[in-house]
């Protein structure tokens, strides 16, 4: 479970970036935030994993045990535990290149592992079983050892799964996790996303309505940093205007547009 | 379940720690025969501790007491630019007679191509004892060596910027009837004058440090100084000096940087 | 619109006349200070040439005497570069901007580029007089001279890193140092050994101009034969370099060029 109580955020000059976030996501959920760019879908989902620190409001992350931890409010190393059990994907190319599919997977438990026990001898061979089993659930288990440069955009994606698989979350946050990928590499993106919310919240980020009206449960959508929608996943051709209002209509705008003239007449 | 051949971590660490403990070994060897012993930088610190003690604080009433203090700067300065003016130009020359596309004789190519390898790969320490010699230690030594080393340095280096230049000009030129000479002018200078002024500014600058590392071995110039206050322990000189060396070389380091900022970026609007 | 021809005459040339008379001007300055006119360069350079032909031959007994001398040259270079490295590493990671603090990160920029300024010759000067002549002196000039040069190119080098993998791992809960071990490292690593490659061969040139001024090997026995005016051993000791510094390029050239064809495979 995660509830997000009222997260305000501002720039010095006094806009609102953040302005009054609330929502709340159980188990079995699979929530789509959508929102024109700039609202503050990102801000929102940065501040769920503590990468960013809102000026108020609160973050409460239920842990294994069933307890609350407000994310706001923790220190460094409180933090590093509750990370522990946040699985992550981000946009584009967010996993070590150099290292094989497998060891970046490995990498999901590093905040589990003692740092000098990391660091001087490694994973083990336990821990390299259990990446591969995470690895075979993404049917991926064949590009194990890969060096994740070599693979495409939506093998990465998909190593990145198996990484928040491992890590046994209490919750998954996604960053615009398809927004890099080809339409079909999407669909099987979000075909792999979808059955993780039955053990564990999952909330993402989303530049896509189709795919979050196929695949969320439920759509949060942000506009100038308020929650303006929170519901069913099939927007409504009105719903979106609304949301994408503007952006929408500057596209019309320049469908209609009279190109410039190719000579200068003078 | 899984029949994926995986290397298993355990026996990564295993071949990590061999690794690691063979280069440990070589290292420890290569150190006894050379009798280095790291750990006695800091057992026996307190050498440097007494030669800091020296050396602050910095004397700079040398430099005005001693006039030719000054004016080793201006020698150090002088051979440095000298070097890379005379060197450039020489290492110029030899590379258009070097370059493929400049030079339609093949013997001319080989014997200059066979030269310079063979300045290139004389170190310059030879190179100033030579000289030395020769013409005796000074500035004069020193300028003859950075002009040497700018040749071995740069000959080479221009020769294949020369070729790399693109053909397409070059044929265009030629088919409308010009002179080999003609062409180089209009297609060849064009192309190569930017890298050829940022390598120039560049050998400047690698020219100022070793200008002052000749100095020790009779370059003269302000690396001379340096190294005559450390043969009598005046180390309070010696820090000053070291100050005022490093000052120069940032000023001549920040100069090249400003010129070649300058000249390049009028060279990009042309 | 009328375009006026401007008349390609010789007076767009006037911005080079002024440029053109500085440069004489500085010229014949720097001359004098050398001691350079012109006709004594030619002469100059012609004395040089004649006596490196004085000193052919090599004096062919000397070659055995040189082998153990060289070889010591070789070890010195090769453990400057090893132990330099080493500290130039560890100076990157802190001249990052991504890894360490601003205030740690300019302090150690501006060290770096205070290295980069002294001439390695003069820090073999202050170490003898400190410690002595011999090996110890040189090796550790030529550690302390790579950090100029590897330090500003890794710092450089891992700044250039995706930002977005280091957060990512920083969300599942990794902290500082095995960020650094499990994603700085790895990336960075055809660079630091190209690099390495790349200033063994300064350091081995190094090593013979330090050599001369008192740390031993090869250089140490031209110096020498200079000293004695034994011209012929000289240039056996000569020509013993050329083939050092010869062999360390073709075999640094060999193993980056391996190194690339490696990383391009990733």
């Amino acid at each position: 479970m995660i509830e997000v109580r009222n997260l305000t955020k501002s720039l010095p000059n006094g806009r609102k970036l953040l302005d009054g976030i609330s929502f709340k996501v159980n188990k079995g959920e699979f929530v789509g935030i959508l929102g024109p760019s700039g609202a503050g879908k990102t801000l929102t989902l940065r501040c769920l994993n503590g990468l960013l620190k809102p000026d108020s409001g609160e973050v409460i992350i239920e842990d294994e045990k069933g307890v609350g931890h407000d994310i706001c409010k923790v220190n460094k190393r409180e933090l590093r535990r509750v990370r522990q059990r946040i699985g992550v994907i981000f946009q584009g190319y967010h996993l070590v290149k150099r290292l094989s599919a497998l060891e970046n997977v490995m990498i999901g438990r590093l905040g589990q592992i003692s740092t000098l026990r990391s660091i001087l001898y490694g994973f083990t061979d336990e821990e390299a079983a259990g990446a591969l089993e995470a690895l075979g659930k993404i049917k991926i288990a064949h590009l194990a050892e890969n060096k994740t440069g070599n693979l495409s955009g939506g093998e990465m994606q998909r190593v990145a799964i198996a990484r928040a698989i491992f890590q046994m979350p209490t919750l998954l946050l996604a960053d615009e996790p398809i927004s890099n990928l080809d339409p079909s590499s999407a669909k099987v993106i979000m075909k792999l996303i979808r059955p993780l919310s039955e053990t564990m919240p999952v909330v993402g980020v989303f530049h896509q309505p189709e795919m979050t009206a196929k695949y969320c449960t439920r759509v949060i959508a942000i506009k100038d940093g308020k929650v303006i929608y929170d519901g069913d996943p099939k927007l409504s051709n009105d719903m979106l205007v609304e949301i994408y209002g503007e952006e929408l209509s500057l596209i019309e705008q320049q469908e209609h547009a009279v190109p410039p003239p190719l000579i200068a007449t003078n | 379940m899984s029949t994926v051949e995986i290397s298993l971590p355990s026996k990564k660490y295993k071949r990590k720690v061999t690794v690691f403990s063979a280069a440990l070994i070589i290292v420890s060897i290569a150190c006894v025969y050379m009798g280095f012993n790291p750990i006695g930088i800091f057992t026996e610190f307190h050498f440097v501790r007494d030669l800091l003690g020296e050396m602050f604080m910095p004397n700079y009433k040398v430099l005005w007491n001693n006039s030719s203090i000054g004016f080793s700067i201006v020698q150090t300065l002088s051979m440095a630019f000298l070097g890379t003016l005379y060197g450039g130009i020489i290492a110029i020359i030899l590379a258009f007679l070097a370059a493929l596309n400049t030079m339609p004789l093949k013997i001319v190519r080989v014997i200059t191509r066979f030269t310079l390898s063979l300045v290139r790969v004389v170190p310059i320490l030879v190179v100033i004892l030579i000289f030395v010699i020769a013409v005796g230690p000074g500035t004069f030594a020193g300028l003859l060596t950075l002009v040497i080393t700018t040749i071995g340095t740069f000959g080479k280096l221009f020769a294949e910027i020369i070729e790399n230049t693109e053909n397409p000009p070059a044929e265009a030129i030629f088919s409308v009837g010009a002179s080999r000479l003609q062409v180089i002018r209009y297609s060849i200078i064009p192309q190569i004058l930017p890298s050829f002024i940022a390598n120039l500014l560049y050998a400047f600058d690698i020219n100022m440090r070793a200008a002052i590392g000749l100095g020790i071995f009779g370059g003269g110039g302000i690396g001379f100084e340096l190294y005559m206050a450390t043969h009598v322990l005046h180390y309070k000189d010696v820090t000053a000096l070291i100050s005022l060396i490093i000052v120069l070389v940032i000023l001549v380091e920040k100069l090249s940087d400003y010129l070649r900022r300058k000249i390049l970026g009028e060279g990009n609007l042309k | 619109m009328i375009m006026t021809l401007k008349k390609y005459s010789l007076k767009r040339y006037r911005k080079y006349i002024l440029p053109l008379i500085l440069l004489l001007v500085v010229t014949e300055g720097a001359a004098i200070a050398c001691g350079a006119t012109f006709g004594k360069l030619e002469t100059g350079l012609l004395n040089g040439l004649s006596f490196l032909g004085y000193m052919f031959p090599p004096d062919w007994s000397a070659f055995a005497e040189m082998v153990q001398p060289a070889f010591q040259s070789i070890v010195i270079a090769f453990l400057g570069t090893v132990f330099g490295t080493l500290l130039s590493v560890v100076f990157a990671l802190l001249a990052a901007a991504n890894i360490s603090n601003p205030w740690v990160r300019n302090v150690t920029r501006f060290l770096i580029g205070l290295e980069r300024s002294i001439p390695e010759i003069i820090i073999l000067l202050l170490l003898i007089a400190a410690f002595g002549l011999g090996a110890m002196p040189g090796i550790i000039a030529l550690a302390l001279g790579c950090i100029g040069m590897l330090g500003k190119l890794l710092a450089d080098t891992i700044e250039e890193l995706d930002p977005v993998m280091m957060e990512s791992m920083q969300s599942v809960g990794a902290n500082k140092m095995q960020i650094i071990v499990f994603g700085v490292l790895p990336q960075i690593m055809p660079n630091l050994i190209s690099y390495t490659l790349f200033r063994f061969e300064i350091n081995i040139r190094l090593s013979v101009i330090l050599g001369a001024v008192g740390a031993g090997g090869v250089g140490y026995e031209l110096d020498y034969s200079f000293g004695m005016l034994q011209y012929h051993r000289a240039f056996t000791a000569l020509l013993v370099i050329i083939i050092m510094i010869f062999g360390t390029e073709r075999l640094s050239y060999m193993l980056r060029g391996r190194i690339k064809m490696e990383g391009a495979l990733k």
